[in-house]
């Protein structure tokens, strides 16, 4: 296959500690090496596409900035349409973080820095090498919109889209006559709403929710099923509530356990999970506040629903039929009843408008007939053995298995914020907890790393639910089989990091290494 | 065309195997009118000579199983690793738990009954070697029949493939699909425990032989192991010990058996059973991917 390497000097933040030329002389055998000053110019984006059409490039790895970088920074994530237009399937592009979790945490040592971006792009190298194309589905948008809340910031999002012909749906668990200043405020908004008959406000809570955007189904526990293209999240802070929503609409929480946007400055109306919109609210926020953000919510909404048809990419989890024996432990294992059992063949399917490719399922199919399409079980033994062959002479030597929710944005964390550590701790990201198969703990012991260093997200804060447990659980069984061969049970050590985003993590898996050295 | 030429031979094993062969009675008499066996343990030839198919049953243990194990390879066609031990390893593998001079201290020196013991040596004993492999860890293997032993069914299908010119091909499906218990709790999208307890089979009244053992609280090692023995211990109504190893897609049994049983049943049941890694890996211990003690961990 060929595949292109775009390597980014980060306008010199990367290239000051990475010899970016000695990179790409080692990689001279890919079919394109092309390194920029940053890979979002104007220039860099335009022949980036004409290189892949010229070069008949399949697979695109692109080396600098985070993967979090392309969803934080406004428009950033762009290049990925670019990529995809000039022909690259979503699944056989790799981003090579250099910048956060190299260049900045290795700065005093270009030479190890140097060494391990290239096992890193080794690494990338083979994901795209072993992924397959992931499918498409195209979902013609409902023009319907779920509103969770009728709050004020909701009553002005919902009342614009309703004029732009919307169908709404307010969902409140009950509603609340609004009184003095409040009252005075939504009348005119209430009245209109409440005399359009494409508005409904329906009293009760949510009992089950899945598919994609452009096409969520809601069944109400007053029997109720709506559907639709678009949620918008717009409670007050109420952690009750947020506990009851957070297994069906599955937002990052912040610190005290509210829901968060995906970023608070760049991505305000944004949530993490792609078509679920939130108004943020705030006690102190004043009214023009609240008004723009609910007219942000529309403009977001109307962008993801005026379209004839959404393309959803299915980075779930596959079955192969050939060797699944119907067992049933995935369906015990998914939270989101998205393994089923087919009831003729009596083995085990998918069901793609639930399924959210977490992988726990993966690591709990006791045959391997499970795979993730996003990173499949064979691309994860390969990547910890590429990652063995970094050599940190007589240090000990760590994998640390960082999840997306908290375990990779922590690790981002502390490069940004200047957190020096040593290049032994080399980083290998995996969709969720649940995902980490316990086999590929003992092939990191079996290719000679001295220790394994998991991060994932603190108990309630796991973006599958359950993915953080169920690591748990398998990993207090597991301990033992360490201790069988040998192995220090104590070289296994899982993090949960308080904060998501805090360079807690950084600081454990350095003491981690201390207390490898003392072994 | 004349007939196949096969020669079998032990490692360390039990002879269980070999013994499943005659287990076919008349039928092997069907096998033997096409098939001649030229060298076996029953026969008692010692040499091996140059024949279409070569049967190893057992593990390589010593020297001398290596040296007939290579042996057997130079002579053989095809070389089948016969029977679980052959092709995983199999209950001798699980000395691999300790390092040599454990093994040795604690089978000469050590136990409870010996009085000033030694560890004998003499150049007419195989040197032990230090840690048990299965056959094609050792030498190029072309079949493997699991199965402690295979079943004789199994067996004359094998016999009956070769002879057709088919190629004989392993099972890739877990035993749940072989097997014909109910599932009714393993089934049911709710992620709580099927059961509330973790039973010893011994402890239980009644066992209940048409529903899954997990779902009575009963260990058994079904899904995380290769079908194709005819689920024997189950309609004996004994749960399933793993004996025909990991199907191909796992890359091993134990681990795999502890991610299931993660969400399956009450991990503080299982850990009642006191002995996840005897359970898990009873009979793959040096084909999991950690094949023994890593000395200096």
């Amino acid at each position: 296959m060929n595949i292109g390497l775009f390597l980014s000097k980060v306008d010199g933040s990367v290239s000051k500690v990475i010899d970016l030329k000695q990179v790409a002389t080692h990689f001279a055998g890919l079919p394109l090496i092309k390194i920029y000053d940053n890979l979002l110019s104007t220039s860099a984006q335009k022949e980036i596409a004409e290189e892949i059409r010229r070069n008949n490039i399949e697979g695109v790895i692109l080396a600098g900035q985070s993967p979090l970088f392309y969803k934080k920074v406004r428009n950033a994530d762009k290049i990925f349409d670019i990529l995809r237009k000039a022909g690259i399937n979503s699944n056989k592009i790799a981003v090579v973080n250099l910048k956060e979790q190299v260049a900045l945490p290795h700065r005093s040592n270009s030479e190890e820095a140097t060494k391990k971006a290239k096992v890193l792009i080794e690494v990338a190298l083979e994901k795209v090498r072993m992924s397959k194309r992931v499918e498409h589905v195209g979902v013609s948008p409902k023009k319907h919109v779920l509103i969770i809340g009728s709050t004020t910031g909701g009553l002005f999002a919902g009342q614009r889209l309703a004029e732009k012909g919307f169908h709404i749906f307010y969902l409140n668990e009950s509603l609340k006559e609004l009184q003095g200043e409040e009252k005075e405020l939504l009348r005119p908004t209430l009245a209109y709403l409440r005399n359009n008959d494409n508005v409904r406000f329906i009293e009760s809570s949510i009992n089950d929710f899945y598919g994609y955007p452009g096409n969520f189904r809601v069944q109400l526990a007053n029997g109720e099923k709506v559907r639709a293209g678009a949620i918008i999240l717009s409670i007050q802070k109420d952690l009750g509530y947020t506990a009851k929503l957070y297994p069906f609409l599955r937002l990052e929480k912040d610190e005290e356990g509210y829901f968060k946007n995906l970023f608070s400055d760049t991505a305000t109306v944004e949530t993490a999970q792609p078509g679920i919109f939130m108004i943020p609210h705030a006690d102190d926020m004043s009214l023009s506040s609240i008004i723009s953000l609910a007219d942000s919510a529309n403009t977001a909404v109307n962008k993801l629903l005026d379209h004839g048809d959404i393309q959803h990419e299915l980075f779930v989890s596959e079955v192969d039929k050939e060797v699944c024996g119907g067992c049933g432990t995935c369906i015990k294992t998914c939270i989101f009843r998205a393994a089923e059992l087919d009831p003729v063949t009596k083995l085990s399917s998918t069901n793609f408008k639930r399924c959210v490719g977490c992988g726990n399922c993966v690591s709990a199919c006791p045959t391997g007939a499970r795979d993730q399409v996003s990173a499949t079980t064979k691309y994860l033994i390969s990547a910890i053995k590429i990652l063995s062959s970094y050599s940190s002479g007589n240090s000990p030597k760590i994998l640390f298995i960082a999840c997306e929710g908290c375990g990779y944005p922590s690790l981002d964390y502390a490069g940004k914020i200047g957190v020096e550590y040593t290049s032994n701790l080399l980083p290998l990201s995996v969709r969720c907890a649940g995902r980490i198969d316990t086999q590929l703990i003992l092939e990191a012991f079996n290719y000679g790393f001295d220790g394994v260093a998991i991060c994932k997200c603190h108990d309630d804060h796991c973006l599958n639910i359950v993915g953080n447990l169920d690591l748990d659980r398998r990993a207090n069984l597991f301990r033992e089989v360490i201790r069988s061969r040998g192995i220090e049970p104590e070289r296994l050590r899982i993090f949960g990091t308080t904060e998501c985003e805090g360079g807690y993590c950084v600081e454990n898996a350095m003491k981690f290494i201390e207390y490898l050295k003392g072994l | 065309m004349g007939k196949i030429k096969v020669a079998t031979g032990i490692l360390q094993g039990c002879f269980g195997c070999h013994i499943a062969i005659l287990d076919l009675h008349e039928e092997l008499l069907d096998i033997l009118s096409s098939m001649e066996i030229v060298r076996s343990p029953i026969n008692d030839v010692k040499d091996v000579p140059e024949v279409d198919v070569g049967l190893l049953d057992g593990s390589v243990s010593n020297m001398d199983n290596e040296n007939v194990a290579k042996i057997f390879r130079e002579k053989s066609e095809k070389i089948v690793a016969f029977g679980t031990c052959a092709c995983l390893g199999g209950v001798p593998g699980l000395r691999n738990l300790f390092d040599l001079q454990s093994v040795l201290n604690r089978g000469y020196i050590e136990t409870e009954s010996t009085v000033d013991g030694k560890i004998p040596s003499s150049d007419e004993i195989p040197k032990l070697l230090p840690y048990v492999k299965a056959l094609h860890q050792v030498i190029d293997v072309d079949y493997k029949l699991p199965g402690c032993p295979p079943t004789p069914q199994r067996i004359k299908e094998f016999f009956v493939s070769l002879l057709n010119g088919r190629e004989p091909v392993l099972p890739k499906k877990n035993l749940c699909h072989e097997c014909l218990r109910q599932h009714k709790e393993m089934y049911v999208p709710k992620r709580e425990f099927i059961t509330d307890s973790v039973h010893s089979i011994t402890e239980l009244e009644h066992i209940d032989e048409t529903l899954c053992f997990l779902e009575q609280g009963v260990l058994c090692m079904g899904p995380a192991t290769r079908e194709g023995c005819d689920s024997r211990c189950i309609k004996g109504n004994t749960p399933c010990r793993g004996c025909m190893g990991p199907t191909d897609d796992a890359m091993e049994q134990g681990a795999k058996m502890i991610n299931a049983l993660a969400t399956i049943l009450p991990a503080g049941g299982l850990m009642f059973l006191e002995d996840v890694v005897g359970v898990g890996y009873r009979y793959s211990m040096p084909v999991s991917i950690i094949p023994h003690v890593m000395e200096g961990k």
